[in-house]
């Protein structure tokens, strides 16, 4: 394929996320106004508190420092969401719908907080890196369960997913309320894990260690997405399992192990997952309490990220900047209040991030169940599907129909 | 831009300051009134966020108080998640903030890093004893962090006297408690309730739980369902959040609810009184304290009955009766006559 056709393609891909975050943005903005704000205002100040005013060179001295913060704490809430994200993606590209990356980066977590916390004296790389991959191995394994109960038993992944979520909650519970397992030493009687040790820190390569700058987590995270591209389009494996997400009965004539591609994808979603918590607990968190692990949303956002990032590799790096610094630039800290009542503020995400989620949807509605743009004679956005039949892409999103069947066990 | 705009925030508010005074009258009150309104209070809250008809909107209520009485500027910055730690400790320590105030045991490890970066900010952590929090350099407590700790379970024992008197009157047999976790700052107030009840009540059963959740209203309303089906009369919620649901169970089930924390007898005539864990005054004096020149670095400010951090709210018309024994129980407590009342749960 020619590169001007790929890159007309990639435009085409870009295009409907793009209508669709513009659309929520208005509807977020007439929410503004009808709370009787300036919404050119207010987007102008929740872009100043994302920080990226920081790219402005004419911004200097205190509101200098304080965007380089804001700009770094985006970064930070993005790069978890880049690999949770890609968890989601991962398995919609095989037809199965992930739910469960949230439960898959919990026992991340608790594997990085662990390992990170028990070796005082490990060589700092060798002891980052088997927090890693303790994070991501644990986080594979809690994903491959599922993946396995729905290759062999049929049990729907949606289920066994969300039934998976809770119990790495209460198994992270247990592990580290009063009298735990894991609990911490130095806090009497406080439900939080141990703190993990400085060599085990990821390295900050912007800002104040002391103050969250912003660590080396997010390089994983982009290592990460490239990854994804490259399993997925430059791979056997990816082939199968993108073969699989379009059709399995074909997939199936073709010699493909269904069963086999349900847990590997499932496993590597884990991978993901689990990274996402390595990132955050090595980066920044240090230590885990019960009430930040029932609280975490970072798995159940990678939904809307994958959603709106098409389930591609790039897709869900740009969604998960955007929601990493919507988050940001709407919290109460760094949102200014003389804009934007505080209180209002928060609510304002959670509005824009469901009108996002919303609108993806309705795209997928109006793209599966209409074909609109067909008959608008648009063409379906192609993202990675070479040497497929036409309509391929439009497996990104899992058939709910083709999910609700089980899969004979082969 | 933002700190322009921020800035002309504070002038407006100084000059509206200023003009209130000068309306008011004399000078000198103008004088130590401007004085007084350069000194800045932030509080951070904990994820459970201002409206938890407890612990942290007691914070804000002395974050406003303070704000009247002692014409300080407030800003609260409200926690949504576990990254919001230390992000909103730092940005209350770049505004400027004389005292950050830092609301739960959450954030003793987030004040560990921030407290080194801003040694000149003073930071005071609610229900932590300050003399742990140590600075991994000098292996000592911070100069900087103050703990503001609450006795906890002599406000229990108060309601736990008063719930074992009713229950020897009406011949209840047992009654019971919901906490919301397992730690020391919720154990306090059962260890005090259950001591309390068995000192007016030797024979009184006590039933207890978790419901490992301090916002989730289901959950506390099931367990004080299941204490009531035993035979519990009297329910005593250490929930926050979560607990009202099990004060919910006990004026459908018709059994007697008590609150904690914030002074809950609003919610009817159901609940008999509450036990007070006053944040709001802490904060205040806190606040006063440190205006003064006073800040107990490395060590902690005791709230009691004695000082007027602990005891109990609003009496129903069933507790009323007992008021008189109630004052004589708390007088005892502030002398000293009723002490060593437990802090763990068996």
């Amino acid at each position: 394929m020619s590169s001007p056709g790929r890159l007309r393609r990639a435009g085409r891909g870009a295009l409907i996320p793009l209508i669709t975050v513009v659309l929520a943005f208005i509807a977020g903005g007439l929410v503004v106004l009808f709370t009787g704000h300036d919404p050119f205002r207010t987007y102008g100040a929740i872009f100043d508190g994302t920080g990226l005013n920081y790219l402005f060179p004419w911004v200097g001295g205190n509101t200098r420092t304080i965007a380089g913060f804001d700009l770094q704490q985006t970064l930070l809430n993005a790069a978890p969401l880049i690999l949770t994200g890609l968890s989601v993606a991962f398995a919609f590209r095989v037809g199965l719908f992930n739910i469960g990356s949230q439960g898959q980066y919990t026992v991340g977590a608790v594997m990085a907080v662990w390992i990170g916390s028990i070796f005082p004296n490990m060589e700092p790389v060798l002891h980052i890196v088997l927090a890693i991959a303790a994070a991501a191995v644990m986080g594979a394994v809690w994903a491959a369960v599922a993946g396995w109960l729905r290759a062999v038993v049929g049990t729907h992944e949606v289920i066994s997913t969300i039934m998976l979520n809770w119990i790495a909650i209460w198994v992270a519970n247990y592990l580290f309320q009063a009298g735990g397992p894991l609990q911490s030493r130095s806090q009497a009687g406080n439900p939080v894990s141990n703190t993990i040790v400085s060599n085990a820190h990821l390295p900050v390569i912007w800002g104040n260690p002391l103050l969250q700058g912003l660590d080396a987590g997010i390089f994983i995270s982009l290592a990460a997405a490239v990854a994804f591209w490259a399993l997925m389009n430059r791979s056997t494996l990816g082939y199968e399992i993108r073969a699989v997400g379009h059709s399995p009965d074909a997939a199936r004539a073709a010699g493909i192990s269904i069963a086999r591609s349900y847990v590997t994808t499932m496993a590597i979603c884990g991978v993901f997952a689990g990274l996402a918590a390595a990132v955050d607990v090595l980066g920044w968190e240090f230590q885990l309490s019960t009430g930040d692990i029932a609280t975490s949303q970072v798995g159940f956002l990678g939904i809307a990220v994958a959603l709106l990032g098409r389930n591609t590799a790039i897709g869900t790096v740009f969604a998960a900047l955007l929601f990493g610094a919507l988050e940001t630039g709407t919290s109460v800290r760094a949102l200014n209040s003389n804009v934007f009542n505080p209180e209002l503020a928060s609510q304002l995400t959670l509005i824009i991030e469901g009108l996002v989620v919303l609108l993806v949807s309705t795209d997928l509605i109006a793209v599966r169940l209409l074909g609109l743009p067909a008959k608008l004679g648009w063409g379906r956005p192609e993202q990675t599907t070479e040497g497929q039949p036409p309509g391929a892409a439009d497996e990104a999103a899992p058939d709910p129909t083709e999910a609700l069947r089980p899969e004979p066990s082969l | 831009m933002k700190v322009l705009m921020k800035l002309s925030g504070i002038a407006v508010v100084i000059a509206a300051l200023t003009v209130a005074v000068f309306g008011a009258g004399t000078g000198s009150a103008k004088m130590k009134a401007t004085k007084a309104s350069s000194f800045k209070l932030g509080v951070v809250t904990d994820i459970g966020g201002l409206n938890d008809h407890g612990f942290n909107h007691l914070a804000y209520l002395g974050l406003k108080e303070a704000e009247k009485q002692l014409h300080i500027q407030g800003e609260v910055i409200p926690t949504s998640s576990a990254s919001d730690y230390v992000a909103n400790l730092t940005t209350a320590a770049q505004h400027g903030d004389n005292l950050v105030v830092a609301v739960g045991f959450d954030f003793a490890t987030p004040l560990v890093t921030v407290a080194q970066a801003f040694p000149n900010t003073k930071f005071a952590i609610i229900d932590y004893d300050a003399s742990t929090i140590l600075n991994p350099k000098t292996k000592k407590p911070f100069k900087n962090i103050e703990g503001l700790d609450f006795l906890s379970q002599q406000s229990g024992y108060l309601v736990g006297y008063l719930s074992g008197l009713i229950s020897k009157a009406k011949h209840y047999t047992t009654i019971s408690s919901v906490g919301g976790q397992k730690i020391p700052s919720v154990d306090s107030y059962i260890a005090g309730y259950q001591a309390g009840g068995k000192a007016a009540d030797p024979k009184l059963k006590f039933l207890n739980a978790y419901s490992n959740d301090f916002a989730d209203q289901a959950k506390c309303e099931t367990i004080a369902n299941n204490q009531i089906a035993q035979g519990s009369k009297i329910v005593f919620q250490v929930a926050g959040g979560c607990g009202l649901g099990a004060l919910q169970a006990a004026k459908q089930k018709h059994a007697w609810g008590i609150g904690v924390d914030a002074d809950q007898g609003y919610l009817g005539n159901y609940v008999l009184t509450s036990a007070l864990k006053k944040v709001d005054v802490a904060v205040v004096q806190a606040t006063r304290d440190l205006m003064h020149g006073k800040f107990y670095g490395g060590g902690n400010i005791i709230n009691s009955v004695k000082t007027g951090g602990a005891g109990y709210g609003r009496l129903n018309s069933v507790a009323k009766p007992y008021a008189a024994q109630l004052q004589k129980v708390l007088g005892e407590i502030k002398s000293g006559k009723i002490k060593n009342i437990p802090t763990k749960v068996k």
